[in-house]
């Protein structure tokens, strides 16, 4: 790993007519860790996410990963690489089995047990309805979803709010199996326990300005929700 | 003798008691209509009169390649209108047009070069007056669908975005849903004709003293040719309004709100 692996930010800047949603934010997302974004509703966080798989490009500042930057890579590869699961899960076809198989087709049955089983369901759970999930269950599936591309970076944007406490752990404890298998994570999240138990980085925003970064100890942001 | 084929401006002038007794109706009950009626009225007479003595001038004077101008005038004007229905999707009238003129100029053409109507004036204005009316209705209705369907389903569209699938296929469900709808209603008229409507060409051309049988054979052409056209202009709008809604980094361009 050098000190290029991840995502490097550098002057980003995001303006939606007057309002500047991020200021000339500069940080690193190493590769390998679990990078928490913190701060008030209306921070920018989402709106960072968005930027590292070119959902929206920001108007000024460049975002490198692994030392490129990430406008010069072929964006649906870049997709494939950084996976999203939005704070809403959407599901997209009738079964489950149809949502883990959109990103990739050719996922086998074997491998879809495996995905299903990471995020805590059984392998029969392939054959349900998506209308008849729950909640949790749904942004449980999104997640499989997500992984069945194989991404080596997983964005979570509030992957846990309004979930029951066994779905968020599932989620939390996935997402702590990805870091371990050398993967990155990028998690948005109000739930500071949650970003105190999984993230090895955190950066603070706020008014779309980085306040703070680095160690969860050092974050004085976390310790207001002890 | 061929019946209303004779009919003259004294007719029509009489058929104005009809109108009078549908203003009646209007009147005594109270509908707050009889002025919008009877206007209407007098509109679908000015216009009609003036379009007569302009089509009487085309054939006369112009030829086919008036006939074709006449086409081409109508499939603009049908353009600004369904690109209406698309207000809030970028560019929804140039879709709107290229969608209308796709599906009538293939159809026509199909027409005359297959020769099952003839290379004139008097055949190719009204034959394409019809082919663009309904190649304007589905462009119109496959843009609505599309405009409600991207303004609700941006979550979904993403979503399928962040899979890393290219925005053709992010969109597809989309697109098919909106071609669905600008279908069903052509396909729908065509399974039923004859059985519960008796449609506008095969009436007029008896109407006109020809035999049902070659007025069967009018009418079957009519809506072959009107599912052409309604297909062609909807899929050709559908695709193009996809490539305004998406840029080059395969993501879907803000949208104002719906009003």
């Amino acid at each position: 790993m050098t000190t290029n692996s991840g995502f490097l930010l550098d002057q980003v800047t995001v303006t939606r007519g007057e309002t500047r949603l991020l200021d000339a934010v500069s940080a690193h997302l190493p590769v390998g860790h679990c990078t928490a974004v913190v701060g008030p509703s209306g921070a920018g966080k989402s709106t960072l996410l968005r930027l590292l798989n070119r959902l929206d490009d920001p108007g000024s500042g460049q975002i490198l990963l692994d030392g490129i930057p990430i406008s010069d890579l072929d964006v649906l590869d870049l997709r494939r690489r950084v996976g999203l699961v939005a704070q809403q899960p959407v599901l997209l076809t009738d079964r489950v089995a149809g949502d883990l198989r959109l990103g990739q087709p050719t996922l086998g049955d074997h491998r879809m047990c495996e995905l299903l089983e990471r995020v805590g369901l059984p392998a029969g759970f392939a054959q349900r309805r998506t209308s008849e999930l729950s909640g949790g269950e749904a942004q449980r599936v999104c997640l499989a979803r997500a992984l069945a591309v194989e991404p080596e970076v997983l964005l979570l944007d509030e992957p846990t709010s309004g979930l029951d406490g066994v779905s968020s752990g599932v989620i939390v404890e996935a997402a702590r199996d990805h870091v371990a298998a050398g993967g990155t994570v990028v998690l948005v999240s109000h739930d500071l326990a949650v970003v105190r138990g999984i993230a090895d980085t955190v950066l603070v925003l706020e008014h779309g300005h980085l306040i703070a970064h680095g160690h969860p100890d050092e974050i004085d942001y976390l310790e207001a929700g002890r | 003798m061929t019946g209303l084929a004779e009919l003259g401006w004294g007719g029509v002038a009489a058929s104005l008691v009809l109108v009078a007794l549908a203003a009646a109706v209007a009147c005594r009950q109270r509908l707050h209509l009889t002025r919008e009626l009877i206007i209407a009225s007098m509109r679908a007479g000015v216009q009609l009169i003036a379009v007569g003595a302009l089509l009487l001038v085309i054939f006369a004077h112009a030829g086919l390649p008036g006939g074709f101008a006449w086409v081409v005038i109508m499939i603009l004007v049908a353009g600004q209108v369904a690109g209406h229905r698309g207000t809030g999707l970028p560019r929804a009238r140039i879709a709107a047009t290229a969608g209308v003129a796709t599906g009538s100029v293939v159809t026509l053409g199909a027409l005359l070069a297959l020769g099952v109507i003839s290379a004139e004036a008097r055949v190719v204005v009204p034959v394409g007056g019809m082919i663009v009316s309904g190649a304007m209705q589905a462009a119109g209705v496959a843009l609505r669908r599309l405009c409600e369907d991207v303004q609700q389903a941006r979550p979904a569209i993403e979503a399928r975005l962040c899979l890393g699938l290219p925005a053709r296929e992010a969109f597809l469900p989309h697109q098919r849903s909106a071609l669905r709808t600008a279908l069903l209603p052509a396909i729908d008229s065509t399974k039923v004709v004859g059985l519960i409507s008796l449609p506008g060409a095969m009436t007029g051309l008896i109407l006109a003293g020809v035999d049902p049988l070659t007025a069967i054979r009018y009418q079957i052409v009519v809506m072959y040719m009107l599912l052409a056209a309604t297909a062609l202009a909807a899929l050709a709008t559908a695709r193009l309004a996809e490539h305004a809604l998406f840029d080059h980094a395969h993501r879907l361009v803000p949208l104002p709100e719906p009003t």
